[in-house]
Parts: C-alpha cells; structure tokens; sequence
C-alpha cells in the first residue's frame, strides 16, 4: 500500500456510517535505525469530516498565521480527528473502516 | 570595498535582470494604447515582486528547500501535481517566449531573419546553461541589462509635458476609444508581466544554488527592494516612451522593432544600440532564467538531483528536462507563431498561474518547523494576504477578461 492509496479515501465506523475523509497520515519515527533516523510507523490517519483536502500544516497549534488562512482551514476541517491505525479494521474499495470501539482522538499536536 | 562591490553587483544584476520579453512588449503595448494610464499596476506589480521574492528567499535559506520542494511536502501528491502541470506549462510558454524574444532582438541587429536565429539563440542558451558558472550567468546578463537605462534616458529626450504625464499617471483615465475591458484585460497582463512565476522559481533555486543561509538574507533583502524597483521604474520608461511617441501617432504595438521607435526618435543610432544589446542580455537572462526553471520545477518535485552547483552528469534529468524544454521551445517557434503574441499570452496566463505558487510560499513562510524564528511578521503577513487577494482577483477575472475582450484586440 502506498500513501496515494489512502489520502482522501472516505472513513466509515464499524456500523458503515460516514466519519469524512482521510486528510493525512501521521508517522512516528520510533522503528529500528534506517541509515541516520529511526524508521518511520504510521501511527494514525487524520480524519476530515467535511473534506479530504490537505489541513497544510495547519493541524499544528503553533501554525496560527496568517490569520484569515488559518481561520478558514480550520473551519473547512471542523470536526478532524485522529483515527490510530490499530483502531482501523481493514481498508478495502469503499475506503477504510474503523474497528469496532475506535477512539476519537484530538488531531491537534504542538 | 569588496563588500560594497558585492552589494553593488547585486543591485545592479537585479535591475538589469528584472525585465525580460513580457515586460519589455507589455508595457510599450500598454504605453501606445492607454498611456501612462495603468502606471499603477507597475507599482503594485513591483510591490508584489518585491513581497514575493523576499519571502521565497527567506523560506530558502532558512529551510534549504527550493518553491516545488516545498508545494510537493505541502500540497501532497495530487493537488501538488496539478500545480506542476499548469506551472511547468507556463513557465514552457514564457521560455518559448523568451527565446522568440531572442531572435526577434538579434534580428534587430542583424537584418537576419527571426528564424534563422531560433536554432542559435536556443543552442546559446543551453551552451551557457551547461557550461557557465551561476553567478557568471547572472552578473553577464544583468550587467548588460542595464543598457535599458536608454529608455529612462530617451523619456528626457523626448522632453516630455510632465504635468500631463504625471495626470495621466495619477488620475488613471480609460483612454477614448478604449473599453473599461481592454482597460482591465491589459492591467491583468501587465500585473502578470512584473509578477512572473518563473522569477520566484528562479529567486528561490538560485538562493539553493547559491548556498544561502540566514546570514545573506539582508544582502538578498536589499537587492530585491532596491533593485526590483528601480527595474520597475525602467518599465514605466517604456511605458512612458511609447505613451510619447507611439500613442499620438496611434501605432500599435505589434513588434518588438516598434519598441525601439521612440528611442531611435530620441537618441538615434547610438541609443538604439544600446537598447538593441539591452533587449538581447534581457531576453537571453531570462531565457536563461525560465529554461532553468524548466528543470527546477520537474526536479525538485519528483526529488531529482538538481542544480547548476551539480556536473551536468550528477543531475542528468534536470539538464535533460532543460534540453526538451529548448527543443520544445523551438518547435513551438517553427511554426511561425508571432513571439509577441506569444508573449503576451503568456503574461496573461502567468498571472493565472500565480496563485498556485503564493499561496504555499505565503503559508509556508508562516510555518515555524521550516522557519524557526524566521517567520513572516505581522506587517510581511499583512501585505502578504492583501496581495493573496489580488492575486486572486487578477488570476479569476484574466480568463473571463480574455475571453470578452479578444484578448484586449
């Protein structure tokens, strides 16, 4: 699976309802060595209710500027939360799912 | 000394590298229909370069990240892969541009046809691609720019009515027989003209190409706001020549010969001289400028290896991309197509283009993990979204404008 695979892809609960779409995926580099780095571990993907567009940056709390940008990416992704990829089920066609008793955790880092 | 000789190499370049084929047919255009009318949309237009240019250095030298490394990491694949398209088609455009550009100012020496000199001025472009060293290139070419001061000269000459002049330039009137639409269609191309993308592509590599850190910010900060003016006040010397000479005699603009016609008037043969080899070392330097671009922007986003710093066999693709883009560039000139409509089409679309390219700067600039300390401010910030609005304004109304107008016909 490639990264293109599940940007933008539509989210449902265990249920088959609609969450949004996946905006982003956030990586942790805490694998074994890769050359200088730790290897990179998808720990979750940024769930967008309203759209599938990229936050660009904006997911951060220190990303606050230029004020009037700011203000409407963070009304465009209202609702966006992080769904830990252990709280993913499977990823087929229709898109991702999300495992029953998934946790909706706040997207926003520092 | 030595300092002050890099700080005044650096300015001068940047005047002398600020216009090229767009500018020079875009505002003798504007000038022999609507006078110094749109002398605003230089102004602005220069403010915005300004702006632009600073900001794309900044995020360069302080991240080490060139303007489609950047849309890449940002945008992602998909939205950053329609920005490519419609922006390596542009910059393909003003390269074809340019080099018209360059054979229409040779023919002007020479009496030789422009489609005998197409092959040449193509393949000296690549030579010095390959071979000369970066800021040879850039110092060469915008030394010798900087014989357009002819045109300033000839606006003395021509001993113009400066109150008129000065009217005209701050009351703004649409001239008779000219539409509110023409009127605006021609500010869109001359906004285009003086905001190129291609000029940020090139400003922000070539601080990659030239190792910048945060410590040559202020000499890159100085040249850009010294500079670029001062290049901007030479396009409303051709702005204001062809307002002098051409408008009264209503001679339009089809021509780059057409532009020369106020100097000749002006100064004779020896100015036209020095306009000739200005118009050459305008349109050489940004042929230069957007055939590296070529290359910049295919490279940086697919993550080649780039840059003129690298041999040739280091960063083959890159060198590669440039060779297609020439020879592209060329065949689109062999059919015959008028290099000066050419042109200015191309400002036009360049100011359709624009926002794909400052928006991302502009965000980026704000984002402390790239920028640290070095983010924008608040002023910077502020003029940055009145001109993200503008930006916005020109790129949605040129089409429409385009399309009702005839393209200003």
């Amino acid at each position: 699976m490639i990264l293109s695979d599940l940007l933008g892809v539509p989210v449902t609960d265990p249920a088959g309802a609609p969450l949004g779409r996946v905006a982003d995926a956030r990586f942790v580099l805490d694998g074994p060595l890769d050359g200088q780095l730790a290897a990179a571990r998808l720990f979750g993907l940024l769930v967008s209710p309203h759209t599938g567009s990229s936050f660009l940056g904006y997911e951060r709390r220190t990303m606050r500027a230029p004020y009037p940008i700011a203000v409407v990416l963070r009304w465009r992704h209202r609702g966006i939360f992080l769904l830990r990829w252990e709280d993913v089920e499977r990823v087929d066609r229709d898109g991702v799912h999300a495992r029953p008793g998934w946790t909706r955790y706040d997207a926003t880092i520092d | 000394m030595k300092g002050l000789f890099a700080v005044a190499l650096g300015v001068l370049t940047a005047i002398g590298g600020f216009l090229d084929i767009g500018d020079l047919v875009t505002s003798s255009v504007v000038g022999s229909r609507f006078g110094l009318s749109l002398a605003w949309v230089v102004v602005v237009g220069v403010v915005g370069i300004c702006l632009f240019a600073q900001m794309s250095g900044r995020v360069a030298a302080a991240s080490g990240r060139a303007t489609f490394e950047i849309i890449r990491e940002r945008l992602g694949p998909r939205a950053g892969a329609a920005n490519l398209i419609a922006s390596f088609l542009i910059n393909l455009m003003t390269l074809t541009a340019e080099v018209g550009g360059i054979a229409l100012s040779l023919q002007l020496a020479s009496s030789v046809a422009p489609g005998a000199w197409i092959p040449v001025a193509a393949f000296g472009v690549w030579l010095v691609i390959w071979r000369v060293k970066y800021d040879l290139m850039e110092n060469v070419t915008g030394m010798l720019g900087l014989a357009l001061v002819v045109f300033a000269v000839a606006v003395f000459l021509l001993h113009p009515d400066w109150s008129s002049l000065a009217t005209q330039a701050l009351t703004s009137p649409v001239p008779a027989g000219e539409s509110a639409g023409t009127y605006w269609y021609y500010a869109v191309a001359l906004f285009g003209s003086a905001m190129t993308p291609y000029e940020v592509f090139f400003f922000s590599s070539g601080a990659v190409e030239e190792k910048w850190t945060l410590k040559d910010l202020a000499q890159s900060r100085l040249n850009v706001l010294v500079g670029f003016p001062l290049g901007g006040l030479l396009t409303l010397a051709l702005a204001a020549c062809a307002a002098l000479v051409l408008m009264p005699q209503n001679v339009e603009v089809t021509s780059l010969s057409q532009v020369l016609l106020p100097i000749a008037q002006a100064g004779g043969k020896l100015a036209v001289a020095f306009a000739i080899v200005g118009f050459v070392a305008a349109t050489f330097g940004a042929a230069l400028e957007t055939g590296l671009s070529t290359g910049y922007t295919l490279a940086q986003f697919f993550g080649w290896s780039w840059g003129k710093f690298r041999r040739p066999t280091r960063a083959a693709r890159f060198h590669l991309t440039i060779m297609i883009g020439l020879v592209i560039a060329m065949g689109v000139l062999a059919t015959g197509v008028d290099p000066v409509q050419v042109t200015e089409y191309s400002v036009v679309f360049s100011a359709i283009a624009l926002p794909l390219t400052y928006l991302p700067i502009l965000i980026v600039a704000n984002d402390p993990e790239y920028m640290g300390e070095h983010v924008n401010g608040r002023i910077t910030n502020v003029v940055g979204m009145v001109y993200l609005v503008i930006i916005l304004v020109a790129a949605i109304a040129a089409i429409p404008l385009m399309i009702a107008t005839g393209a200003g016909a």
